[in-house]
């Protein structure tokens, strides 16, 4: 059920997020999956579009508020700058900690052979190109489109 | 006193004594008898003058008591009365002796208040505050901008200002208060309750205030510490250590393995094994290849960790697209098995 027709395993990862945090968890699934020989497909909707959009990739922020893991009270990560603010403090950390920023998740994702997608209505809804995403983007498709070429995949949504 | 007149009258006529010395005696006590009537005769006869002179003035009082006590009755002041009364039955309810006395003590303050509250200038304040809140439905509701606005106004921040100062000296009273409860006799099982309920619903005791005692290390401190020690136990790229040899789980030709496929023990790795196991691997060697196991396993003899792929890109200074194409499925993990090093953990 999970696998090709050569026998691989396969996961179908969609991306419908667009904050910091809640970008690296499809990233980081994508890249385990192609370490451990899985096939990997990404589909990239709706908010999860900034992640793969040139011009928003190195300015993902963490949002908190409603967040009750956040190390802030909800009434102070309200304030303006406090989502950037946060955003920058997770970058800090994870640069401490050698991980890939996301723009190199997604350059390590393509090298591994990840497939990456954009979703064609969210880039209309959003009023963007294929101009206006990274390079490592290999099409614009539906989301039918995105079930046949993942056919036979495992699907996890975050 | 009259009474008295009448009874010291009969015994003036005493029969005399037969003797001239007791005779004598007689007559001196005589003397002081009259002397007494007269006295008493005085003062019956002022009294009399005091009543004949009073009693026109009492009468006069009388009347113009009457006269004003009715006109009291027609302004309502008697059922103002009643209902003081009443008001003062109440408080009787409500407070003990122990109250009152305690106000009692406390009267100079509160006419010291009422004094300093009907000062002119402050009746005035209070009189156009009044006026503002009588035309209150004529004001038009206001928002954030709304109010952010209006603090610019001069009066306005006036206004802030005072209310500031008031809240400033409620405040100080307020821990007066407090303070002086909290040391009143009797509050001490209040506060111990307090406290229970309050480690109950989670509120954060000041222990350190109630103790005395300062925490040995500020708990950001240890915060901090731990975070650290996180870091420097996972490492770069979370990788895990993985160090010493694992158990063997089956032998093949007289080398040990692990149950994930792995060598057991990297030191018994020849290049000879590598080839035999990169051809279960699938994976045809070539220099390139035979290159990156050799930095993989000094890599693993400097570090104690199997490395990564992020890894091995960094000190092979290869791409990510050159493993994954020299090693087709699973790059890190094939090329740990080949080099007869631990499969390699983390994320990345």
């Amino acid at each position: 059920m999970s696998s090709s027709a050569n026998g691989s395993r396969r996961v179908a990862i969609i991306a419908s997020h667009g904050g910091l945090d809640e970008a690296y968890p499809a990233l980081i699934l994508a890249n385990a999956a192609r370490q451990s020989g899985i096939d990997a497909f990404v589909f990239f909707t709706f908010w999860g579009l900034d992640v793969i959009t040139e011009s928003k990739i190195d300015h993902l922020h963490v949002n908190m508020v409603g967040n009750p893991a956040a190390p802030v009270p909800t009434m102070l990560a309200g304030l303006p700058g406090m989502e950037s603010l946060a955003g920058k403090m997770m970058m800090k950390q994870m640069q401490e900690l050698e991980l890939p920023t996301v723009r190199e998740m997604l350059q390590i994702l393509d090298e591994s052979g990840a497939e990456l997608y954009a979703c064609e209505l969210a880039m209309k809804m959003f009023k963007r190109e294929k101009k206006d995403l990274v390079s490592q983007v290999k099409d614009v498709i539906t989301a039918g489109d995105f079930y046949d070429l993942s056919d036979g995949a495992q699907i996890i949504f975050t | 006193m009259t009474t008295d007149t009448h009874k010291a009258t009969p015994h003036v006529p005493e029969p005399p004594r037969p003797h001239d010395h007791s005779l004598a005696a007689l007559h001196a006590r005589l003397d002081g008898l009259s002397a007494d009537v007269h006295y008493l005769v005085e003062r019956q006869r002022k009294t009399e003058e005091l009543l004949e002179d009073m009693t026109p003035i009492l009468k006069a009082m009388m009347a113009s008591a009457t006269g004003r006590l009715s006109a009291f009755e027609k302004k309502g002041y008697f059922e103002l009365g009643r209902e003081l009364v009443a008001v003062g039955e109440r408080v009787a309810e409500g407070f003990t002796p122990d109250d009152v006395r305690q106000l009692g003590g406390a009267i100079v303050d509160i006419l010291e208040t009422v004094r300093e509250l009907t000062q002119p200038e402050v009746l005035k304040v209070a009189a156009e505050g009044a006026a503002v809140l009588q035309n209150a439905q004529e004001a038009q509701p206001i928002g954030l901008v709304g109010m952010v606005r209006a603090t610019g106004d001069h009066d306005v921040q006036k206004g802030m200002s005072v209310m500031v100062e008031v809240v400033r000296h409620l405040g100080r009273a307020a821990t007066a208060v407090r303070d002086k409860r909290a040391s009143a006799p009797g509050r001490r099982a209040m506060s111990e309750k307090k406290a229970r309920l309050d480690a109950i619903t989670g509120k954060r005791a000041p222990q350190a205030k109630v103790l005395g005692v300062e925490r040995a290390i500020p708990l950001t401190h240890v915060r901090s510490a731990a975070k650290k020690i996180e870091v420097a136990a996972t490492g770069p790229g979370c990788a895990v250590p993985t160090t010493g040899p694992a158990a063997v789980a089956t032998v093949l030709d007289g080398v040990g393995f692990g149950a994930d496929g792995h060598l057991a023990d990297a030191s018994t790795w020849t290049r000879a094994l590598g080839a035999k196991l990169a051809a279960i691997q699938g994976v045809e060697m070539n220099d390139a290849h035979w290159k990156l196991v050799e930095l993989a396993r000094a890599d693993f003899e400097a570090t104690k960790v199997s490395p990564n792929i992020r890894r091995l890109t960094q000190i092979g200074g290869v791409s990510t697209k050159d493993i994954y194409a020299m090693f087709p499925k699973a790059p890190a993990r094939a090329l740990a098995k080949i080099a007869g090093l631990p499969k390699p953990a983390g994320c990345l």
